[in-house]
């Protein structure tokens, strides 16, 4: 049998295919096509050898032919619609392949380099991986593209060669994250940012997807310096280890026309300490000089040490006393916390006046012991003070809570913390 | 020849985006019948003598198929490769989906050689005899296996040449249609506004780019199989 078809096989193809040329030919403007001619030559051949194979495929070739005839001659059987259906719906099926269009489609096939998405155009869409995320990724499955998904796309090009177009998910994205940011600067949220890089000025941070700026000036030092050992450090040298970190960072300036996007993280850091008491020590390290006092950064917030407020004696340079970088310990004396501005004071902290020029060592040892002190000697006050008021007021509608705090008879808690810089120092 | 009734829906059609055709500079006038707008630049093929050709084609088949008569599907672009492969599936028919080697049908009896040596690795790589091998042999022999099963796969169960042929699109597989054309088998083709409509059988004026019209034109004919099969079995 195997034989047989190879010989008809060599018969068959030869003659058919000079026909089918010559045919060809001549029968240019014919239409329908060649048909009977390939079908004599076909039944010649197989007249000299008859195989039941070759006569089915006739018949099959035959009915095909019939089909055709049938298609054009009869053009609107068997089919459920008019061409006034078809016209009229062609409207509705339109599709607007413009640049920056959004569409709505259905991931079909990924591979390495990106995925093909259906839409409903001439052919499907490209969704290369550099457009598939904000985030650079390897694979376009981690930004979730899997065969399946269905979700907007934006076009962002076309590809001229196969009449495609290119999607992108990325534009989306970042109108996305801008938004986000915006949200989030509105609320005032404290964020966690990862440092991805460093540049004269700041470090980077990738908030949302984003790139933000972080200027060294709104980064707290503090815990680095504290764990080196209270040595004051190059600027530049911490940025490098801060690579890799992620910092609590709060939005400074969210505009997307301009591509801005600048965080800080002193003032994140602020307001996780907002509960600093009043009257407690901290360290801190003087940032800036200025001809009224100084600039002391503690955990992330400024505070100002008044020149009045360093020391008993009277300070007449300040500079002598205190220079940028130096560490020493303070005590707070109001805290301001909507602007985030805290009121400091050595003077409180020393056991002799005049100390914090002449033996600042000594200040610093003695810090906890002096505002612990100090502390006591204002609760006293403060109690003399109340008890004073109550007993010439009696109906003022004041009462003296608990823990002893002033306050309207209905309310449990003081409004605010106390302010303190308005009682006077008590002399010993 | 029995006639039914196939449910070719136009908003299905419209959805999936048949209607669009290659754009209008790269056309072939041959098509003209079958044309029936411009739009943007883009022609739009009549879906009346779509429907038409479809409705004709899913008879013919499913008698054959009523017959006990043997397909092929052909699509090689790697877009529509997978659906290629679940359509001949599901019809239980042979398919191409890599590249369609020359010579694949005319030269039968070289691929009927290389369909036996398939089958006997794979039944070497069943029985275990391939981790009797050294290393380097077994590696040698996987490889070859693989290739084999990428070019040959959807053919393996192809015992001499198929009655029908499906191809998917004629600039493609062109060689495809060429051997069919010698060698008198009937075709199908889904024909797009740059081909050319008198070399297969029954070409349906389609869009053969967009996954979904190939998936539905596909889908209909494949349908139409099963029903054929079905009666087949019930009454050979």
């Amino acid at each position: 049998m195997a034989s047989f078809a190879q010989q008809f096989r060599g018969l068959k193809c030869p003659p058919l295919n000079d026909n089918k040329f010559s045919t060809s030919k001549k029968n240019q403007n014919h239409y329908p096509p060649s048909l009977p001619k390939k079908t004599s030559v076909i039944s010649a051949a197989a007249v000299a050898i008859a195989n039941a194979q070759t006569r089915e495929r006739m018949r099959l070739k035959e009915m095909f032919e019939e089909a055709y005839e049938r298609c054009r001659t009869d053009p609107m059987e068997g089919v459920a619609f008019t061409v006034e259906d078809f016209y009229a719906a062609l409207d509705k099926y339109d599709f607007n392949s413009e640049l920056g269009t959004k569409v709505k489609g259905t991931v079909f096939y990924t591979d390495a380099n990106g995925a093909l998405v259906d839409i409903n155009a001439k052919s499907s869409a490209y969704l290369s991986l550099r457009e598939a995320s904000i985030h650079s990724i390897k694979h376009v499955e981690e930004a979730g593209i899997v065969p399946g998904l269905r979700e907007e796309f934006v076009i962002v090009g076309e590809n001229e060669a196969d009449d495609s177009l290119n999607v992108s998910l990325r534009s989306i994205q970042y109108d996305l994250a801008w938004e986000r940011c915006r949200q989030l600067q509105a609320e005032d949220v404290v964020v966690k940012g990862k440092i991805v890089g460093a540049n004269k000025g700041g470090v980077v941070a990738m908030v949302e997807g984003l790139r933000g700026f972080v200027p060294f000036s709104q980064i707290s030092m503090l815990i680095r310096r504290l764990s080196r050992g209270l040595v004051n450090l190059f600027q530049k040298s911490t940025a490098e280890e801060l690579l890799e970190k992620e910092l609590p960072l709060k939005f400074v300036e969210v505009d997307e026309e301009q591509s801005r996007l600048v965080l800080s993280n002193r003032k994140a850091m602020a307001d996780s300490q907002a509960q600093l008491g009043i009257g407690s020590v901290v360290i801190g390290t003087v940032q800036s000089l200025k001809p009224y006092g100084a600039f002391i950064d503690i955990g992330g917030i400024n505070g100002l040490l008044h020149v009045s407020q360093i020391s008993h004696d009277r300070v007449s340079d300040i500079a002598t006393v205190l220079q940028p970088g130096d560490t020493l310990k303070v005590m707070i004396l109001s805290h301001d916390r909507e602007r985030g501005r805290v009121s400091l004071s050595t003077k409180k902290l020393e056991p002799t006046p005049g100390d914090m020029i002449r033996n600042p060592k000594l200040v610093f040892e003695k810090a906890e012991e002096m505002a612990q002190t100090f502390r006591q000697r204002i609760a006293q006050a403060e109690a003399m003070a109340r008890a004073d008021i109550l007993r010439f007021q009696p109906e003022s509608g004041l009462t003296l809570s608990s823990e002893g705090i002033l306050g309207p008879l209905t309310s449990d808690l003081p409004a605010d913390g106390l302010d303190l810089s308005d009682i006077p120092p008590a002399e010993d | 020849m029995t006639r039914r009734y196939w449910n070719i829906n136009l908003e299905e059609m419209l959805e999936a985006g048949v209607h669009f055709g290659h754009g209008t500079r790269k056309w072939n006038p041959k098509m003209a019948p079958y044309i029936s707008a411009k739009r943007k630049g883009i022609h739009i093929t009549n879906l009346t003598r779509t429907a038409r050709f479809l409705s004709e084609a899913c008879d013919l088949v499913f008698d054959a198929a009523s017959r006990g008569k043997q397909f092929l599907i052909v699509g090689t672009k790697n877009k529509v490769a997978d659906s290629v492969a679940r359509a001949a599936i599901k019809a239980r028919c042979h398919c191409v989906n890599k590249k369609w080697l020359g010579g694949m049908l005319t030269n039968w009896s070289t691929t009927e050689t290389r369909l036996h040596k398939f089958r006997d690795l794979r039944m070497e790589q069943k029985t275990g005899r391939l981790n009797r091998l050294p290393k380097r042999d077994a590696a040698v022999v996987k490889r070859q296996l693989s290739r084999l099963q990428t070019y040959l796969g959807g053919i393996k169960y192809m015992t001499g040449l198929p009655d029908i042929v499906i191809i998917v699109d004629q600039h493609e597989e062109y060689t495809a249609l060429r051997e069919c054309i010698t060698l008198g088998i009937p075709t199908i083709c889904l024909i797009d506004t740059n081909c050319d409509p008198d070399l297969a059988d029954i070409s349906i004026p389609a869009n053969d780019d967009a996954i979904s019209s190939i998936r539905l034109i596909l889908n209909k004919l494949v349908f139409a199989i099963c029903e054929g099969r079905s009666s087949y079995i019930r009454n050979p």
